[in-house]
């Protein structure tokens, strides 16, 4: 295994229920602190693919190493050893509206926490500092207490954000992370995931739909269609015809204005 | 990794075999049951004036058909109505296992031997079921005076069982509810076995998921009655027996309620606990429980109100509470006083329910 390498993915195929094919024959290799941003329609295997990626859904072909150590071949505490390592943020948020904005983000560090306090709910001290920092830093200071569906979508999103940075990971897995979210506020959000790229020096995967973010974020683009990888480059290669290719002659028209 | 492919696909064969086999034991019963409905018929009609010019009961009636022979031609009927399906369009079996094939949903059902059926069917029911339930609507409506001194007693209520019958409502109303308590630990611990997201990822889950669902449903087919008796003769008569016989019947009933519950949270949550590296009992702790407190809340009050119900049938058999006193008085012909406990336990279960009501409104 060379170097560098945060994720290898070999011959990658995913079968749902034995009849829909998801993903085919996909080869990749995301090298440290790369922002790679997927490409692809809904329905291409984009989410399939980051849920590969950390074993939220089990492949049923090929093989995926992460920092060397494969975690297609990975089980119980191995398996979640390296989910450690690599944080996940949602197009929902996926954060549990029931609890605490603090309580949701000391849910990042639930992987090394000890079992029965975490039970109760309950967490170090250090640790709930260091939550309540995270907290500030993606601009919600003061807002610990506030259960979590009473935040707006920004927020609900921000607070994900903060869940994944207190986990400590060496990887992040962003799926449609701003689809759900204003235009207006789809910036705040992704330069928060930006700062973990280029300030604390994480490795990110990142779907995305609006091209405008791909160009201003990636530094890296592949492109999903009907499960297989279709087209690899820099932002800046992304135009008419390569965007023609992966998402087909229909759907220009609508995407036409952000090429 | 062909072999993967491989088993796929033979699990699939095994997967359509097995709806196929459905089908055709779907279709066995319906066929099977309208060639009884019929034959229950034909002898009803026959019979209707026997030799001693008495109507045949509906029990001899339904004594005297011949299942075993009706069972052996559905078998043979139903194979030849699936063999011959191109012909005369799919059976109702089919349609209910696996549905109709695409090129027949189209067709108009007075078009399809299968519409014919259902219909003849449902109106066989309700023409069989009329003839076995004895409908007998002359006596409806001309008898009432036969039972007019108990409507009497029921709406002139007696004071002499008031006290004692709010002593043992009070018992009821506790009764039920240690019966919901008790329920309430080993039927959370359940729901998450019996629940089918949860219980998908290995061998030994899907075996606990059947064991659990199997157990339940089979606990849940017995009478809390039965219960009651089983319980009655292990503590002895009194509302300790009551309460385990509810307590039984409710761990079986609030285990499918919850297990529905979790079997409809969002999947979000669980898979963004999961991506943490969490172990199962923080998943389900942080991933399950939260989204699922405020329906098995209201599940538990739901199942408090109708143990308080069941309790009246309960103390009928000596399980303790005010069905307890209420058997005798009915024994007796004591009407008036069968009145004021029947009035009694009126207004508890409506205050009940509209309590409960309430209650579930709020958290929900």
């Amino acid at each position: 295994m060379s170097e560098g390498l945060a994720i290898r993915i070999e011959g990658l195929g995913k079968v749902f229920d034995g009849r829909i094919r998801a993903l085919s024959g996909i080869d990749l290799e995301v090298r440290e602190r790369e922002f790679l941003v997927v490409l692809g329609l809904s329905g291409s295997g984009k989410s399939t693919l980051l849920r590969c990626i950390n074993r939220l859904i089990d492949p049923t072909e090929g093989r995926i190493w992460i920092f060397g150590e494969e975690i297609t071949a990975a089980k119980g505490a191995q398996l979640r050893r390296l989910r450690r390592q690599i944080a996940m943020i949602f197009q929902q948020f996926n954060i549990v509206r029931r609890h605490s904005a603090v309580t949701n983000v000391l849910s990042g560090t639930l992987g090394r926490a000890s079992l029965l306090p975490s039970l109760f709910l309950k967490f170090p001290q250090s640790e709930q500092e260091r939550a309540v920092a995270a907290l500030e830093r993606v601009g919600l200071g003061g807002r610990e207490r506030h259960r979590a569906d009473t935040l707006s979508g920004g927020q609900q999103q921000r607070v994900a954000i903060a869940r994944a940075l207190l986990q400590e990971p060496k990887l992040i897995l962003a799926d449609e992370p701003v689809a759900s979210l204003d235009p207006a506020l789809r910036h705040s959000v992704m330069r928060h995931i930006e700062a973990l790229n280029k300030d604390e020096g994480l490795t990110v995967v990142c779907s995305l739909h609006d091209v405008d973010l791909v160009r201003r974020y990636a530094t890296r683009v592949v492109a999903l269609r009907d499960g297989h990888l279709v087209w690899q480059g820099r932002p800046h290669d992304l135009n008419r015809d390569t965007y023609k290719e992966i998402y087909g002659t229909e759907a220009e028209p609508a995407t036409n204005a952000t090429i | 990794m062909p072999r993967g492919n491989e088993l796929i696909r033979s699990s699939q064969r095994f997967e359509k075999n097995i709806a196929r086999l459905q089908a055709l034991a779907a279709d066995a019963i319906l066929i099977g049951t309208f060639g009884l409905m019929i034959e229950f018929l034909v002898v009803v009609f026959s019979c209707r004036r026997g030799p001693t010019g008495l109507l045949i009961t509906s029990e001899e009636a339904l004594g005297v058909l011949h299942y075993a022979w009706m069972a052996a031609g559905a078998v043979i009927l139903a194979f030849a109505w699936n063999l011959f399906a191109s012909w005369i369009g799919a059976s109702p079996g089919r349609a209910l296992i696996r549905g109709v094939p695409e090129w027949e949903r189209e067709i108009d059902w007075t078009h399809t031997l299968r519409g014919w059926f259902t219909v003849l069917f449902i109106e066989m029911t309700f023409f069989s079921g009329w003839l076995i339930t004895e409908v007998d609507l002359p006596s409806f409506f001309t008898k009432f005076s036969k039972a007019s001194n108990i409507v009497h007693g029921l709406v002139h209520p007696s004071g002499a069982v008031l006290h004692q019958g709010l002593v043992l409502l009070v018992q009821t109303v506790f009764l039920a509810f240690m019966a919901t308590a008790f329920a309430i630990p080993p039927a959370f611990a359940l729901s998450f076995a019996a629940a089918r997201n949860l219980t998908r990822s290995n061998r030994f889950s899907r075996l606990m998921y059947t064991a659990v669902r199997t157990g339940m449903n089979f606990t849940r087919a017995v009478e809390p009655l039965v219960w009651a008796l089983i319980f009655i003769s292990w503590v002895g008569i009194g509302p300790f027996a009551g309460v385990l016989a509810l307590w039984v019947h409710s761990i079986a009933a609030l285990t499918k309620l919850y297990s529905e519950s979790v079997e409809s949270i969002d999947p979000g949550p669980v898979e963004a606990i999961t991506a943490t590296g969490a172990g199962t009992l923080q998943i389900l702790r942080y991933g399950v429980v939260p989204q699922i407190i405020p329906p098995y809340l209201s599940f538990t009050i739901y199942r408090w109100d109708i143990n308080v119900r069941m309790s009246t049938i309960i103390g009928f058999v000596g399980g303790g509470g005010i069905g307890y006193i209420l058997k005798p008085r009915v024994d007796l012909g004591e009407w008036g006083q069968v009145g004021t406990l029947v009035l009694l336990i009126a207004v508890t279960v409506w205050l009940m329910d509209l309590i409960s009501a309430k209650i579930r409104e709020r958290i929900v």
